[in-house]
């Protein structure tokens, strides 16, 4: 099956900046994928690129079509939530649902009444008579309640407390997910979606520098907490990131033989925060 | 088409002023028709009431017609920039909606759903204060403010300034829209600066006034276009004089829709119009944000 998104040397400038460095990524069908990146790093720029909200050099498919020119199309397919809460001001609760279902195809409206029965949220408020966390759940919940092949998450818990953001993903994971869908969700909080991201992306100055599944993480990456006795040896393994913390030194390879790095001492799978640290800073290492 | 009635229904949703001005505006001129002062001279012929009637819509319609225009181009350079400016704009474009539609959609409540708005205010606030004068006035003006033939004629009257007006503006609404979609900030300087300059520019380095004289002429232009001012010849007191001698005046004199409709001036301006729609909506495929 071809890939559900599928970029090629994607550019995007503005002006002198480069944003999207001849970015490649391919995203398969089923999966959960986070998009994971500094500020600055260019997920943003990627993510409107892929939902068409603006143009770029190279290639880009999603869902087989090309963003920019069949956003329209795209949209019956797949939905999005930027990442602040965006749902104008002076929109009732109801009149959204309303909306959704008159323009979407796979708007499913028991879903998202369901959705904000669970809430404090009544259908004659308007957007800002709601809280930032309110807003985000009536925005959650219109994105939820469409049937989308593709749906893309951007920061899509900023504002909501702890309870809201563990609800949040609880639904997204038991109820929306299956495996005819796939997630692409970008965050700042890595520790929150770690466990239930299938794909780690990560993305830095506009460059993708890491695409892989969480099974192979486990497969190609090793921490290996070295004793000092052992610092010289190991080293010489080419580890690509070094951290020393409470007098231990935990050194991070890349595709190296277990056999060797058995002797160094205890080996683990780096946690996705820590791969993404040691993968970002380990040029300076 | 179904999402253009959604559309359409969400411009009212989010500017509630698109009915509460006219109705305010009608309360208003109701107010003074059931507090003001009535002077209002005896009419005794039948064609004096006729022109009391006939005056009196025409002054209704026209003060509702200027309220109108303030509103539409207010409404036209607002629309593709708030939603920018609040960056709803990303929730409205996750929606499988294309920008065409939208910007169509816009330019539809601008140009004729806002004025059809304000017909019918205008039509029932003329309704009510004809009652409210014709009793405070009884003995002066008697039914003259009830004549069914001249509230015809004004209907006739309103729908066609509907029709030239939004033709003949195109390129204004469509010069709005391409800087609402455009501005990141001060839409209003942004509408007026640019030609403001070119007019200056040409004065100080041509010393010509062909820009400025585009520039009113599109502005002013209107009635002159779109009313009969030579085929008859209106005589002082209000009759029409054609060549075949006096006849009744009507609305019919008036308008002059062969006139407009065959003028090269009209359609340039269609013209002009589309292109700088087309232009906004390119710029409203690109531009998400502020």
């Amino acid at each position: 099956m071809a890939a559900l998104i599928e970029a090629r040397d994607l550019t995007k400038k503005y002006g002198a900046h480069v944003a999207l460095d001849r970015a490649n990524l391919k995203v398969e069908a089923g999966r959960i994928v986070g998009l994971i990146g500094p500020n600055g790093a260019g997920k943003t720029s990627a993510l409107r690129a892929i939902l068409g909200l603006t143009n770029y050099e190279g290639q880009l498919t999603v869902l087989g079509r090309e963003p920019f020119r069949e956003r329209t199309a795209l949209m019956n397919e797949c939905c999005f939530i930027a990442d602040v809460a965006v749902l104008p001001s002076w929109l009732r609760v109801d009149d959204a649902i309303d909306f959704v279902a008159g323009v979407h195809p796979r708007f499913r409206r028991d879903r998202a009444t369901a959705f904000l029965a669970k809430t404090q949220i009544t259908g004659k408020r308007r957007m800002r008579e709601l809280s930032k966390g309110m807003k985000t759940q009536v925005h959650l919940a219109l994105t939820m309640a469409i049937d989308a092949k593709l749906l893309v998450l951007d920061e899509p818990t900023l504002g909501l407390d702890i309870l809201a953001r563990r609800a949040f993903y609880d639904a997204l994971v038991n109820d929306y997910m299956d495996e005819t869908r796939t997630i692409l969700i970008t965050t700042h909080q890595v520790e929150e979606v770690e466990n239930l991201l299938t794909d780690i992306v990560f993305i830095d100055k506009g460059r993708i520098v890491l695409d892989t599944s969480l099974e192979d993480v486990a497969t190609r990456f090793a921490a290996v907490a070295v004793t000092a006795d052992r610092l010289d040896a190991a080293r010489a393994e080419k580890p690509f990131y070094e951290r020393h913390i409470l007098g231990k030194v935990v050194l991070y390879f890349e595709n190296a033989d277990p056999d060797k790095l058995e002797g160094f001492g205890e080996i683990h799978t780096p946690s996705v925060s820590d791969l993404f640290v040691a993968k970002l800073s380990g040029g300076a290492a | 088409m179904n999402n253009s009635n959604w559309l359409i229904r969400r411009e009212f949703w989010e500017n509630r002023a698109i009915w509460m001005i006219p109705a305010v505006f009608g309360g208003l001129l109701l107010l003074a028709a059931l507090f003001g002062q009535v002077s209002i001279p005896r009419l005794t012929s039948p064609q004096e009431s006729e022109q009391a009637a006939s005056a009196f819509l025409v002054v209704v319609g026209a003060m509702f017609y200027l309220v109108m225009g303030v509103y539409s181009t207010w409404y036209l350079l607002d629309c593709l920039y708030t939603d920018r400016k609040d960056r709803s704009i990303l929730f409205w474009k996750s929606l499988p909606i294309s920008d065409a539609t939208t910007v169509l959609c816009k330019l539809l409540v601008g140009m004729v759903i806002i004025p059809l708005v304000y017909f019918a205010a205008a039509d029932a606030t003329a309704l009510i204060a004809a009652f409210i004068l014709s009793i405070r006035a009884r003995a002066s003006i008697g039914g003259s403010l009830w004549n069914g033939d001249v509230w015809w004629q004004v209907q006739v009257l309103w729908m066609y300034a509907i029709v030239t007006t939004a033709v003949w503006y195109l390129p204004v609404a469509g010069w709005l829209m391409l800087v609402s979609a455009w501005a990141k900030r001060a839409v209003m300087l942004w509408a007026v600066l640019p030609p403001l300059l070119l007019y200056i520019l040409e004065r100080v380095f041509f010393g010509t006034r062909t820009v400025g004289h585009i520039i009113m002429r599109r502005l002013t232009g209107l009635p002159a276009v779109s009313f009969n001012g030579s085929k008859y010849n209106w005589t002082h007191d209000g009759g029409v004089v054609d060549n075949a001698g006096s006849v009744t005046p009507s609305v019919w004199h008036l308008i002059n829709p062969s006139g407009f409709f065959t003028s090269a001036e009209t359609w340039i301006g269609v013209a002009v119009g589309i292109v700088l729609i087309v232009a906004a909506i390119q710029l409203r495929m690109r531009r998400s944000e502020i």
